[in-house]
């Protein structure tokens, strides 16, 4: 710096310094610490998760991996016209399911409304509970446990996928209704209507765009997961795969997975449409 | 909307004609009453489960951590505004995303478990693309939405393209990017839990274990262990998501 | 020689858009406080952009120090703009991040990689960030985050970062446009100083004409991309200034 300093802005600028020096430097270990912990429980994880469980010898090389990655690699096209039939059940699994889904939602978005919660005390935290067990239980689960409620087949997928959507739809709608414009519903309510009047013609015109497109992206979502939902017996792709896989055709593995991929693209272009036509 | 229902409903009829199932929600119930009531407490809590359950956080753990760190590249070469090539690097970024994303994680766990065998290797793997999918979208739409002003500046300093992310971008995002590290180690906890049902690891394994053996009253508890151990990890990533609003 | 010499420059925003600059010429000298004026949409932020290749120009040349800037590669073009130092309008600051951390951000292009990542400046780039805040008046405001400070104080903030590179040459882009006109004044004060005293020539575009006339002592003035006066502060008058701005009327 060529600025010129009296003596006494140096003594001020040196103490400055000296402290912000000090500072930085804490600042620096703080951060070190934060990571050197990140770090070691990465080491533990990887040394009890991946060293210890892993069966090396079976494995064998990394020329013997990338093999077995590679019988992976290409396409069976004869399979192609059998998948036809199991890709439909799949998208009619999660379309049923996702109506269904919507079907149980009403409750749970009607009670987890904070402004138009019956009894706030009860039926909220009980909207609330409903949204978060849906939510938090990997369609897996929930397929396993309607698999064993009502037998194999595609009742229960339908059932999991429709209990997986509850929560997020519900959510998303509840979270739309407490937000609306109250407007309306105080004029709605002045001319003497009773509550269920009020939810048809004050609420439901405003968040009917929003909770739509919710349900679509849910679909969409729902597609994915009814596409393996077969793994655990409840029809559809899923089903195919494991054939495949059990009778070492892997390259009909790969086949089904492009199928499921074309069923994921087309619920896309079909979502982002329908979202369109929606806003 | 009405029409839409009532064609699908069509459809059904068609390839599932199993809606005499309707009327049995009661023996649904009877048979959870009987076969999978009482749940088997005693066998979770065990020495050797509660190792699973340590192994499977680890699992997410790594999972979560090794997607999110893929997720950075990813997120930063599929983002339009500053990613290093728009005509190359996006298209791929953006395609392996989507890649990764468009796979069920179930079917990323049966893979790896054909590739490497059986183990928490395949469950880890499996987890970090399943992660690296999805947060990677996230990311990439966080970055998306940032000002341009700081990477200008940045740029306008002589800084090479890492010190202009790491400065002009990262900060920005950081937050962000906490909270989408959050919501990522739910699903990856979530799906943790289960990736073992196909060989990966962790709780899963003995969730198959056991359904296979029709000991459906420890199947009840092991369910019952997983919702638990899930709506603990949503609690406290709850926590962790309102301190790090907070901070900003 | 003059340290900027700017020859036939056309810009585009979008290859098939129109041209945003036509074929604009113009020096800058060694002590120049250089102001190009004009209505907005003439081009002014472009063609202070092109500078430094924030914007790629179209065609023409840009002599800086004799090199020309539209040939560099992308090492060079780095080097160039560690010698360019730039303050923007909107400040354009990391506001999660200090001030220290702002103004040390300057030093970027002169440190490594894995440096900048742990923040680890060399000690003598601290002192001096030091030095700088405490002459722009911030000294009592280091640790601050950047987002805490007010308008003028980011600016202040902006142009220690700017001169914290050790540039040849200072790019002003707006610089007072985001603040009001007492501090305005203030910040053009502080930044014609600094620049006498480090004797560094400025490029400032600017839009307040009243400015312009007061502090710089070279002018040129642009209308849709084209050039339409060029000279000292005293040729200009008001009616060159009605033919500048003539377009804003309409």
């Amino acid at each position: 710096m060529n600025s010129v300093a009296s003596p006494s802005d140096q003594a001020r600028r040196d103490q400055a310094f000296e402290s912000l020096l000090l500072l930085r430097r804490k600042s620096n270990v703080r951060r070190s610490a934060y990571y050197f912990v990140l770090l070691a429980l990465v080491v533990w994880s990887i040394q009890v998760t991946i060293i210890d469980d892993t069966d090396w010898e079976r494995m064998g090389s990394l020329g013997a991996v990338l093999k077995s990655a590679g019988r992976f690699i290409g396409v069976d096209i004869g399979l192609f016209p059998s998948l036809l039939v199991p890709a439909i059940e799949t998208l009619v699994i999660a379309s049923l399911g996702t109506i269904l889904g919507v079907v149980i939602c009403l409750p749970a978005t009607w009670f987890g409304a904070l402004n138009i919660t019956p009894f706030k005390s009860v039926t909220y935290p009980l909207a609330r509970l409903m949204m978060t067990l849906s939510r938090s239980i990997h369609e897996i689960v929930w397929a396993l446990f309607f698999v064993a409620a009502v037998g194999l087949g595609a009742m229960a997928g339908i059932f999991a996928i429709a209990v997986r959507s509850v929560g997020f739809i519900a959510k998303m709608s509840a979270e739309a209704i407490e937000d609306i414009n109250p407007g309306p519903v105080e004029a709605i309510k002045a001319t003497g209507a009773n509550t269920l009047q009020v939810v048809i013609f004050a609420i439901l015109p405003q968040v009917l765009p929003q909770i739509l497109g919710t349900v679509i992206f849910e679909w969409e979502i729902n597609i994915r997961r009814s596409a393996i939902l077969g793994l655990v017996g409840a029809g559809g792709l899923g089903l195919v795969f494991f054939r495949q896989m059990h009778t070492f055709n892997y390259h009909g593995v790969t086949s089904v997975i492009v199928a499921i991929l074309a069923l994921i693209l087309i619920g896309e272009v079909v979502s982002h449409y329908v979202r369109k036509s929606i806003i | 909307m009405g029409v839409f229902v009532f064609i699908v409903w069509g459809i059904e009829y068609l390839d599932i004609p199993l809606d005499r199932l309707f009327g049995m929600f009661g023996r649904m119930g009877s048979t959870l009453a009987n076969r999978y009531y009482p749940p088997d407490i005693e066998y979770i809590i065990d020495a050797d489960y509660f190792q699973y359950v340590i192994e499977t956080v680890q699992m997410a753990y790594l999972g979560a951590l090794f997607g999110l760190a893929l997720t950075l590249p990813l997120g930063w070469f599929g983002a339009y505004n500053v990613t290093p090539s728009r005509r190359f690097v996006y298209p791929v970024a953006r395609f392996a995303t989507m890649g990764f994303r468009a796979v069920h994680e179930m079917i990323w766990a049966i893979l790896f478990v054909s590739i490497l065998g059986f183990g928490m290797l395949a469950g880890v793997l499996a987890l970090t693309f399943f992660c690296a999918g999805f947060a990677g979208k996230l990311l990439a739409e966080e970055i998306e939405a940032i000002d341009m002003g700081p990477v200008e500046a940045m740029k306008a300093t002589g800084a090479n393209l890492f010190q202009v992310v790491i400065w002009g971008v990262y900060p920005q995002i950081r937050v962000a990017f906490t909270g989408i590290g959050i919501y990522t180690w739910d699903v990856a906890f979530r799906a943790a839990t289960v990736v073992g049902f196909f060989g990966a690891g962790g709780m899963g394994w003995y969730l198959k274990r056991n359904v296979q053996q029709i000991e459906t009253e420890r199947v009840a508890a092991i369910l019952l262990s997983i919702v638990a151990l899930v709506i603990v990890s949503e609690i406290v990533s709850a926590w962790a998501r309102a301190r790090v609003m907070k901070m900003k | 020689m003059p340290i900027l010499e700017v020859r036939n420059l056309i810009a585009k925003y979008s290859a098939r858009g129109p041209e945003i600059l036509k074929s604009v010429s113009f020096d800058v000298e060694d002590d120049d406080f250089f102001a190009i004026i004009g209505p907005s949409g003439a081009g002014k932020s472009t063609l202070i952009r092109c500078i430094n290749r924030l914007v790629e120009p179209v065609s023409g040349e840009i002599f800086f120090e004799g090199q020309d800037v539209t040939k560099l590669n992308s090492r060079e073009l780095r080097s160039l703009r560690r010698d360019i130092g730039m303050i923007f309008q909107e400040f354009n600051l990391i506001d999660r991040m200090s001030v220290m951390d702002n103004v040390l951000s300057g030093r970027l292009g002169y440190t490594g990689t894995i440096r900048s990542i742990f923040r680890a400046f060399k000690k003598t780039d601290i002192q001096h960030a030091l030095a700088l805040l405490d002459r722009v008046g911030l000294i009592d405001h280091v640790d601050k985050r950047a987002d805490e400070l007010s308008g003028g104080q980011r600016q202040r903030v902006g142009i220690a970062r700017a001169l914290m590179q050790d540039p040849k040459l200072l790019l002003l882009d707006e610089p007072t446009s985001a603040l009001d006109p007492k501090i305005s004044r203030e910040v053009m004060a502080l930044i014609l100083e600094m620049a006498r005293e480090l004797k560094v020539p400025c490029l400032c575009n600017i839009h307040d004409v009243n400015l312009a006339m007061e502090f710089c002592n070279k002018i040129i003035g642009l209308q849709d991309g084209v050039k339409m006066f060029d000279g000292p502060t005293e040729d200009m008058n008001e009616e060159r200034l009605n033919e500048i701005y003539a377009m804003e009327v309409l």
